[in-house]
């Protein structure tokens, strides 16, 4: 496929328009996408007074008045020190790693499996792993926490990482059935031939896959970090997350903004990196597979 | 010697007596086929743990559903069918899937000509590495913690998007979200800002991969770069769309930890989508038996819509174009 | 119908990368010319200049009398068959072929008349309703040729059009194409890097190596008479064989060193030789022209057997001499195998000559 771009001749309106639309559509689009996180920044850092500084309606020159406030850094120190945000960004780390690591190990060999091995029903099995994946977390949370609650993982970080592990393991499954199905069975026949048994040659193939691997490890952590309902519902009491913990700083009574928005920075920051890391596999990710960047 | 007429006609496909030696005893088989059972050992506790904690919830449900759920282990009672019969007068049940479908369709109209247009812009652009990088931070973030933040924009009082809006003259005081007019618009721009770009990079994978031969065919069959966009572009990135489209559907069953932190569903009903319902039912009403109906409704229209996906992802077809095999 | 030339036309890709370098050439109206050269040589540059796809950095393109370097594909009338086929995966066969008629808003009842006609002329009428991906190669090349012959256009471009059809298919196109060119009458440039089909198709040939033309003329000629020697080897298969060779004077008779061998010149040959006075050669000879056995005879030269590959009616024997391989026809009762001792002969009229130095010919 040639990188050459399409030779272009139009010297009409339309190309006029677009070619001076253009960068200013990609300017405003630019200002809506990072306008809401830029706020949350300055909010997180303006005192309780600033913080509800608006102009009045139509005032469009008083917008100076977003930018005019002394910046303090008390809430985030507030978070660690009175709202235990130390507890719950461990958690949040743990639970996130934790279920990545479990969906990775365990997802990867049943995927090699998947992968080499035909039988009948396989596509319902593979249908059926998906399915997993795809059930609203509110149907099935119910029946979940009763279950975890017989078995005393209610609260605890490993009844968290075993909640989140219900969507990363199936999606473990199906995009690295995905990478191996890409690697051929003609390497694991040339590792048996050199004399090693079928483990062995599966552990051969591994750094094949390993960019893969590690792009999906951190999507699996970044879809854990993220998630607000197994959260709440199963890891409230020992085990609450960062999403968890910021929604509960709104109180019916006194919301302390600065605080909330402050702990949004904390909870979206660490994600933003990975999010970069990974943004060639981005695509790929979230639409399971489907479309490859 | 007759020659037999085998459809091929080849002689040395007939059934002939050519003379070849031929071995009347079949030797042992040295070569045992390779053992499947590595396979399940390996595949085993994957399987095991995914159908622990998904097989039992499922049979639950089915139980719950066909029970008025007390408190407490004894108190449950059989009602039979009636948490599902009392479904079709729920109106809040009804509605919910009417707000859900609404919700989904103007989300994906807005995502879609947005997106696209966005990624059609960005194609042409010299900046499209660094933009789409910058782009795509809206979906790095937590949903609930965009719900959050959003709260804080469209409140009425200090939100700097109250602001905005009353100051192009949408709104009055009352913030977009006080008010069931205008409630759902506001729960769907915080779709459309996190959303938005998928669509967007999903557009731009298929663009990149519209054959250039076949654009300059139509150049030199006498299109313009319009026409190219919609006959040639279109086309070829429409199996894409259509799996962007049921993925960002099914998101909207699963995902509403935005929706509690803007709305919980208010004011009145006009946020509360099925899944909210469902939510409020179970967590907040707690009447399990009914959830369960709900629940197991839910997932009955998700595993259909994921039969859809597969077959789409699996249509051998759409396979080929996904890929970008350009020699049709 | 039209006649197409190429007026000092440049193109330059910038940071250093020129793709075509002052291409001068003049095309009759209804002829068909080849653009023959190895990748990268810049024939589909040429070509995609031609057509529109790409802009010209310098020089001028002219249809007849009109310049077209600034008009877009669409205004130049032209049509393209390109080496992929670039059909419309979602478009029937018939759509396909209907769209440049579409494009120009020809009426409905006019594009199905044509379309059907030219279905029928390629044998694909019984298509016309199925899509892209549930056609073979052939009908879709096809498809592709049809989606240009509809329009009637002046100038007919092709790029390396059957360059993915296996090889009984392609020698088969290879009579078709030139016999449907022939039929319609149309100016026609059709670029290959395979120097048999522009041989056995084009009225005259460009061959063009880097960037350059080389050498433009009729088939004939640039076999015969090749300007360097980069286009007597490049046309021609088996491949001519070059042997460096000192020119000398012994007994005061003009020969040719070649190794410790001496081959007589015969008087033409001598004399032009002479003339051009240079001593270095490089001495050409196709392998019809050479002949290879295992006795010893008047004239010959001795060398060794590197190959010998059976080609049906003859054998190919690449004969090792003093440092160079030389390609020989022989009889298939050639009984030597490969390191044994043979002879070769060849008649110093069927000889090319060429400057060692830059590899023109010497002039005759």
């Amino acid at each position: 496929m040639a990188s050459r771009e399409i030779i272009s001749y139009d010297k009409g309106v339309l190309v006029k328009a677009l070619k001076w639309g253009s960068p200013i559509f990609l300017a405003f689009y630019l200002i809506w996408s990072l306008l809401p996180l830029f706020i949350m920044l300055m909010a997180s850092m303006k005192d309780l007074l600033d913080a509800f500084a608006v102009p009045k309606p139509g005032d469009w020159a008083g917008v100076a008045i977003f930018f005019d406030f002394s910046p303090t850094f008390t809430h985030y120190v507030a978070l660690f020190t009175e709202n235990n945000f130390g507890t719950y960004l461990f958690n949040s780390l743990v639970a996130s790693i934790g279920s990545a690591m479990i969906a990775v190990t365990l997802g990867s060999m049943c995927a090699y499996s998947l992968s080499r091995s035909e039988f009948r029903g396989k596509k319902d099995l593979l249908f059926w792993i998906i399915s997993t994946r795809m059930a609203p977390i509110v149907a099935v949370i119910v029946p979940l926490y009763a279950i975890f609650r017989s078995v005393d993982l209610v609260g605890t970080l490993p009844g968290l990482i075993l909640a989140f592990t219900t969507f990363n393991l199936p999606f473990a499954i199906w995009m690295l059935k995905g990478f191996f199905d890409g690697v051929p069975y003609a390497i694991e026949e040339a590792a048996q031939v050199d004399g090693q048994n079928r483990f062995q040659a599966f552990l051969t193939i591994l750094p094949l896959v390993a960019p893969g691997i590690g792009a999906f490890v951190i999507l699996c952590i970044l879809f854990a970090w993220n998630d607000f309902l197994f959260a709440t519902i199963i890891g409230s009491g020992g085990a609450k997350t960062l999403p968890a913990a910021t929604k509960e700083l709104v109180q019916p009574q006194n919301i302390d903004w600065g605080k909330i928005m402050a702990a949004g920075v904390v909870t979206t920051a660490p994600m933003i990196p990975l999010g970069l890391l990974v943004r060639r596999y981005l695509v790929a990710g979230l639409t399971m597979g489907a479309v490859k960047e | 010697m007759t020659i037999s007429t085998k459809s091929d006609g080849h002689p040395a496909l007939s059934d002939q007596d050519w003379g070849f030696a031929t071995i009347s005893r079949v030797p042992a088989n040295l070569n045992p086929k390779p053992s499947r059972m590595f396979y399940v050992y390996l595949a085993a506790p994957a399987v095991l743990l995914l159908a622990a904690i998904t097989i039992y919830p499922f049979f639950w449900l089915i139980y719950m559903s066909f029970h008025k759920v007390g408190f407490g282990a004894a108190s449950d009672i059989f009602v039979g069918v009636k948490n599902f019969s009392r479904l079709f007068n729920d109106t809040k049940y009804i509605e919910g899937w009417g707000l859900l479908l609404k919700y989904s369709a103007i989300c994906l109209f807005i995502q879609i000509v947005v997106g696209v247009t966005l990624a059609v812009v960005l194609n042409n652009s010299r900046y499209e590495k660094v933009l789409v990088t910058l782009f795509l931070m809206p979906m790095m973030v937590s949903p609930v913690v965009a719900g959050l933040l959003f709260y804080y924009l469209y409140n009425g009082t200090f939100g700097w998007y109250h602001w905005i809006f009353q100051s192009l003259g949408f709104l009055d005081q009352t913030s977009i979200l006080g008010s069931t007019n205008t409630a759902l618009f506001g729960i769907i721009l915080v779709d459309v800002w996190q959303w938005t770009p998928l669509i967007t990079l999903i557009t731009l994978a298929g663009l990149k991969r519209v054959p250039q031969d076949q654009l300059e065919a139509n150049m030199v069959d006498g299109a313009g770069s319009v026409s190219n966009f919609f006959h040639v572009s279109l086309p070829n990135i429409y199996p894409f769309l259509l799996i962007a489209i049921l993925l960002r559907f099914m998101d909207n069953f699963r995902f509403i930890d935005g929706i509690l932190a803007l709305t919980g569903g208010g004011p009145g009903n006009s946020t509360r989508l099925l899944p909210v319902y469902l939510f409020d039912v179970s967590f907040q009403f707690f009447k399990l038996g009914r959830g369960a109906a709900i629940a197991l409704t839910l997932l009955v229209v998700t595993i259909i819509l994921g039969m859809i996906l597969v077959k789409v992802l699996e249509d051998p077809a759409r396979k080929k174009a996904l890929a970008g095999d350009s020699d049709v | 119908m039209v006649a197409v030339s190429f007026n000092s036309v440049w193109k330059d890709y910038g940071d250093g990368a020129i793709a075509v370098k002052d291409l001068n050439m003049e095309i009759n109206d209804g002829e068909f010319v080849s653009l023959l050269g190895p990748s990268g040589c810049g024939k589909s540059t040429s070509l995609r200049m031609l057509a529109g796809l790409e802009h010209i950095s310098s020089g001028e393109i002219v249809f007849g009398d009109q310049t077209v370097n600034d008009l877009p594909p669409k205004d130049r009338d032209i049509a393209m068959v390109f080496e992929n086929y670039a059909l419309y995966p979602h478009k029937s066969i018939f759509d396909n072929i209907a769209n440049p008629l579409k494009q120009a808003k020809v009426a409905k009842h006019e594009i199905e008349r044509r379309v059907n006609e030219a279905a029928k002329l390629l044998e694909i009428d019984h298509l016309l309703n199925r899509r892209p991906q549930e056609l073979s190669g052939g009908q879709k090349q096809r498809t592709a040729i049809g989606r240009a012959i509809v329009r009637q256009p002046q100038v007919f471009l092709f790029d390396e059009p059957i360059a993915h059809l296996d090889a009984k298919l392609r020698a088969r196109m290879r009579s078709e194409l030139k016999h449907l060119q022939y039929e319609l009458g149309v100016t026609t440039i059709y670029v290959t890097h395979d120097q048999l089909e522009a041989l056995t198709m084009a009225d005259r040939i460009a061959v063009m190596n880097d960037g350059v033309l080389q050498q433009f003329g009729t088939p004939q000629e640039i076999y015969e008479n090749p300007v360097n020697s980069w286009v007597a080897t490049f046309v021609g298969e088996p491949q001519m064989s070059l042997m460096e060779m000192e020119l000398t004077g012994l007994n005061g008779d003009t020969a040719l060193a070649f190794g410790a061998d001496m081959i007589s010149l015969d008087k033409i040959s001598a004399v032009r030789l002479n003339a051009a006075g240079k001593k270095d050669l490089l001495v050409g000879v196709r392998p019809d022209k050479a002949s290879v056995s295992l006795q010893e005879t008047p004239g010959s030269i001795q060398g060794e057997v590197y190959s010998r590959q059976l080609l049906g009616a003859d054998v190919l024997v690449e004969v090792e001499i003093g440092g160079s391989r030389v390609r020989a026809k022989a009889d298939t009762a050639f009984a030597g195998n490969v390191g044994a001792i043979c002879y070769l002969t060849f008649a110093s009229q069927d000889l090319y000559f060429f400057d060692a130095e830059d590899g023109k010919v010497i002039p005759q």
